[in-house]
């Protein structure tokens, strides 16, 4: 940083040239700065604010993770691997219609359309597939319309950009259903670290976080797709667990596209990511995974509460019946626990490889603790 | 009103532009076709022959470009009548191949080549020396050096041209063309001339039989043979001239312009009694004679001419095979250091040149860093103003478009630029963003973005753009279309259509339904021509910012082949407009962000429209309704919503 720089030219320097950029949509919407392209942020004209919202906001701009965690979440609730844990459950939507549309048990779905009509949120801000896999963030009042967007993305949406611009508007309410990257630029707005803020961020009443291991770059997976079928074949892909494959479902029937395949088109951002579930959120979902039973349990999720307000919304959707629960297996969390650790100790490499020097993390804070325990 | 250019006053002083000079001298010589293609400082020939081509009955025109123009007004003359085509220095460049052709055929009436140089290049991306192609092609060439002499000279030109039956070229520059000065009216011939070409005589006879080049060795012999003619004549012309003593310690050899400034230097450093002038008209063939009597009057020569040594090379030739009997002398000039050989001449330059010669220091014209220093003082001083694009120019907007659109799509794509005011897109950031990378010739950015387009087997990733104006795509973009075409480049031509050849104040080409004479005409589409030669075309409204930006990018995606897009706008300065606002624009100060994060004051410091001024004592963005042009595009871009618009009544 020169002369204390935290503005568009530090955004530019390092992070978007470093590729450390995960297209979350944090910038964009505040500014005419910054706008985002299929699955790219790009900074339009040049912006000379030494101070600005861009690069505060950035989950790949220093972050301390540690003050977060206190702010954000219970203490009691915390653990280093990943993040405050109230509750662990496995679910799935009663209604099988939604878990046919959606991408897993349909959890999410199931729980952003009950706080939309619960009047816990006025605006739900969710992912849209678009046609070529280009994505985008939309804002909806309609819980039907929630129901339409259930599916996994694999490229990045510029979730945050909606979020701004929704703020800005009508809305009073917000929830968002993000990934964890998103989960932890909307943490950093909310911890508000410019006076420049408008409230907008206080109108964010959820935060529902996505599991994540990666995400794939739009022009490389458009390369590789392009090769095998036809893109508007597509009707959905899925990353059955231990089998190291990607399964395209097509109408003509599934393809299979090897990890070593699909690993050249992985965001590179991605590999230098800490957090694969959403650690910030106030319930973070992902596919149920246990061992050996994918089949059946393709169709649950794992569920992580995290926040008071994130455990009264599950407990609503139980008592109302909207979700279906099971006992979470303790070998369940335990794996979860083990995976994100060994993500997390691999992003630690890939940074210090990306710096060229292992006490330079780049974003993270080499004496943040849960990074010390890594090291250590 | 009857414009004074066809008034039959002989002997009438008038004020004439150095142009409207020019034309009067051709109306005087009973020019019947006068053809150009537009371009400063050339352009006001034509246009001021258009208003009186119905008086006068001429026939003028606009052409596509300067070689058909010189086409054009090379059939007048096969059928016999007087003709005159016109164009800037480097459109005799284009015309050139038609030019080496035609000076070889020869002519029949009259016709002269008018063009307008530009040293210094004030108006243009080049200082050429288009003097040059009369030694080249072997054809005379005539320099007027004031007013009088530009009409004057132009009417002698077409006799000097019918006495060779060859074409005369005539030279002016900008502060010639576009200076004015009193010019004494001479007659105008009552009568027009038959049109009627001769072709059915013996092959080789010059008046009725066939025109062309061959046999090309006796054709060649025989335009020899002119140029030794109008040598001859140039030994008793009497524009040629000597002023100054009868043994002057230093003679001054200039032409053109700088024989003003000669006659100012002298006149400043009191020197009339020592310094003589040697003033050349017809410059190409230099008679040697008249040259040697001249040269024969002192041993000190300084050659005062702009740009090129043109004089000083053919000067010194004749001079080195005259030393055996008029000894050796010593010539001054660019090849000493006296002279720059690029950019524009003044009287103090030539005061500071023959000052040094002679010794004197009485007179201290603008000191050599006098430029500088005045620019370094305006800076402190004065706003920064950059060339930049008129306030509701479309151009704007549509580069506006290609920037965030090239951005956008992230790999590195660029323009390759034409000629037109959008040129000035290539001078970042007054208007162009950035994202023009090169610029040569008219019609040039269309072949060299056709080149571009072909190198994806070497590797090459980056998108290819090129702009051009509606004129010049008519002028010289359709070959290179067809070629790209032809070759499957991959590459994009957006045609920056404003309605007229707006650079050079809207001159009629062929896109348009009126004609240079004023007469409907029949409008050449674009697009048509586009979708004929096998190209999908696409017309946008650049005012129409998101869904042109959108085109923009799918045509980017769309990596077969060439892709037009249109971006259909009318100049903010058209005539057609009458100056109407389409909006009446104004500021919300209370929603203007100015230079807080969100906006950093994105329309002044980026979009930089001159109808938006920044108050720097508000902090809030200003609309100077005076310069505003209406366009309202500043509205669509402001982040806060704070530029509002609305219909104008």
């Amino acid at each position: 940083m020169e002369d204390g720089g935290m503005g568009q030219r530090e955004l530019q320097r390092e992070v978007i040239d470093t590729h450390l950029c995960t297209g979350c949509g944090a910038c964009v919407g505040l500014c005419p700065y910054q706008t985002s392209y299929h699955d790219r942020i790009i900074l339009l004209h040049p912006c000379d604010i030494k101070v600005g919202r861009c690069y505060m906001f950035c989950p790949r701009t220093p972050t301390n993770l540690e003050t977060m965690r206190k702010s954000l979440c219970e203490e009691k609730d915390l653990t280093p691997e990943i993040g405050a844990v109230k509750g662990f459950y496995l679910t799935r939507a009663t209604d099988e219609q939604i878990r046919k549309d959606a991408q897993h048990g349909g959890s999410v779905t199931t729980l952003m359309t009950l706080a939309l009509r619960e009047g816990i949120i006025d605006t739900a801000i969710i992912a849209e597939g678009k046609e070529n896999f280009l994505h985008r963030g939309v804002a909806v009042n309609d819980p039907a319309e929630v129901k339409k967007r259930g599916k996994s993305k694999f490229i990045v949406s510029p979730t945050v950009a909606e979020f701004n611009r929704a703020a800005k508007g009508e809305a009073k309410k917000i929830g968002v259903v993000a990934t964890p990257c998103q989960v932890l630029a909307l943490a950093k707005m909310r911890l508000k670290p410019v006076p420049v803020d408008e409230g907008n961020i206080d109108k964010l009443k959820l935060v529902i976080g996505l599991f994540c291991g990666w995400a794939l770059s739009w022009r490389g997976f458009m390369e590789l797709l392009r090769k095998k079928t036809g893109l508007d074949a597509v009707v959905g892909m899925d990353i059955p667990p231990r089998r190291h494959t990607l399964e395209v479902y097509t109408k003509d029937g599934t393809i299979e596209f090897s990890m070593e395949e699909v690993n050249s088109c992985i965001r590179e951002a991605c590999h230098y990511c800490f957090d694969t579930t959403a650690e910030f959120a106030d319930i973070s979902v992902g596919s149920a995974r246990l061992p050996g039973r994918w089949e059946e349990t393709r169709i649950w999720n794992q569920v992580i509460v995290r926040t008071q307000r994130g455990d009264d919304l599950v407990q609503l959707a139980r008592a109302g019946g909207l979700l279906e629960f099971r006992e979470a297996p303790g070998e369940a969390l335990d794996e979860l626990k083990k995976s994100a650790m060994e993500k997390k100790r691999t992003a630690l490499k890939s940074i210090a490889a990306r710096s060229g020097s292992s006490p330079d993390l780049l974003y993270l804070d080499r004496f943040d603790p849960v990074v010390r325990m890594l090291q250590g | 009103m009857m414009s004074k250019l066809i008034a039959q006053k002989e002997g009438v002083e008038y004020l004439l532009m150095g142009n409207e000079a020019i034309s009067r001298g051709a109306l005087e010589a009973g020019v019947s076709v006068a053809c150009g293609y537009p371009g400063t400082p050339s352009s006001e020939i034509i246009e001021s022959l258009c208003r009186v081509a119905k008086e006068g009955n001429l026939y003028v025109e606009w052409s596509a470009n300067e070689k058909v123009s010189m086409e054009v007004a090379a059939a007048a003359s096969f059928a016999g009548m007087r003709s005159l085509c016109t164009m800037k220095q480097n459109g005799v460049h284009v015309a050139s191949d038609f030019l080496l052709h035609l000076a070889a055929s020869g002519i029949r009436g009259g016709m002269i080549l008018v063009f307008c140089e530009d040293p210094g290049a004030l108006s243009s991306v080049n200082e050429v020396e288009s003097r040059y192609f009369a030694p080249m092609i072997e054809i005379p060439l005539l320099e007027p050096a004031n007013f009088q002499e530009a009409k004057d000279m132009t009417r002698w030109a077409f006799e000097l041209s019918e006495e060779i039956k060859n074409i005369v070229m005539v030279r002016s520059v900008t502060r010639l063309s576009h200076g004015s000065g009193n010019v004494i009216f001479g007659k105008l011939p009552n009568t027009k001339r038959q049109a009627e070409f001769r072709c059915d005589g013996p092959i080789l006879d010059p008046d009725t039989g066939l025109v062309f080049s061959a046999p090309v060795v006796y054709k060649h012999q025989l335009q020899q043979e002119k140029i030794k003619r109008a040598e001859e004549i140039f030994e008793r012309s009497p524009f040629n001239t000597y002023e100054g003593p009868e043994k002057p310690g230093v003679l001054l050899i200039t032409s053109s312009i700088c024989y003003l400034y000669c006659r100012e230097a002298i006149s400043l450093l009191g020197v009339e009694d020592r310094v003589g002038v040697l003033k050349f008209g017809a410059t190409w063939p230099l008679p040697p004679s008249f040259l040697k009597r001249h040269l024969s009057l002192t041993d000190k020569i300084l050659m005062v001419e702009e740009v090129r040594p043109f004089l000083e090379e053919r000067v010194k030739i004749l001079a080195a095979g005259m030393a055996p009997e008029m000894g050796i002398k010593t010539f001054y000039g660019k090849e000493t250091g006296h002279f720059p050989s690029v950019g524009e001449l003044n009287p103090d330059l030539v005061v500071s040149a023959l000052g040094k010669i002679m010794g004197i220091n009485s007179y201290v014209g603008m000191p050599a860093d006098y430029e500088k220093k005045a620019q370094a003082l305006a800076s402190t001083k004065t706003p920064q103003r950059d060339l930049t694009f008129c306030p509701g120019c479309p151009h704007r907007a549509s580069f506006w478009l290609i920037h965030n659109a090239l951005q956008m799509d992230g790999r590195r794509g660029f323009v390759c630029g034409d000629i037109g005011c959008y040129s000035m897109a290539i001078l970042s950031p007054a208007g162009g963003f950035g994202v023009m990378k090169t610029l040569h010739s008219m019609g040039s950015g269309t072949g060299i973005a056709g080149g571009f387009g072909k190198f994806g087997q070497f590797g090459m990733e980056q998108p290819v753009l090129t702009v051009c104006g509606d004129s010049t795509f008519y002028h010289a973009v359709i070959p290179a279309l067809i070629n790209a075409v032809h070759h499957r480049a991959n590459m994009i031509l957006i045609v920056l259509d404003n309605g007229g050849t707006a650079m050079t104040g809207f001159q009629s080409h062929p896109g348009l339904t009126v004609n240079a004479m004023g007469e409907e005409a029949p409008a050449v589409d674009i697009a048509r021509i586009c979708e004929a030669i096998g190209v999908k075309v696409e017309i946008r409204d650049p005012f129409d910012l998101e869904e042109t930006r959108e085109t923009i990018n799918r045509l980017l995606e769309d990596e077969e082949g060439v892709r037009v897009l249109i971006l259909r706008q009318i100049c903010g300065l058209s005539p057609e407009k009458k100056a109407a606002k389409r909006y009446e624009v104004r500021i919300d100060e209370a929603l203007c962000l100015g230079e807080n994060c969100g906006c950093n004051r994105l329309c002044t410091r980026i979009f930089r429209c001159p109808g938006i001024n920044w108050d720097r004592q508000k902090k809030k963005a200003r609309i100077d309704e005076v310069i505003c042009a209406g366009c309202g595009v500043c509205s669509s871009i402001c982040p806060a919503g704070a530029i509002k618009r609305e219909e104008a009544a």
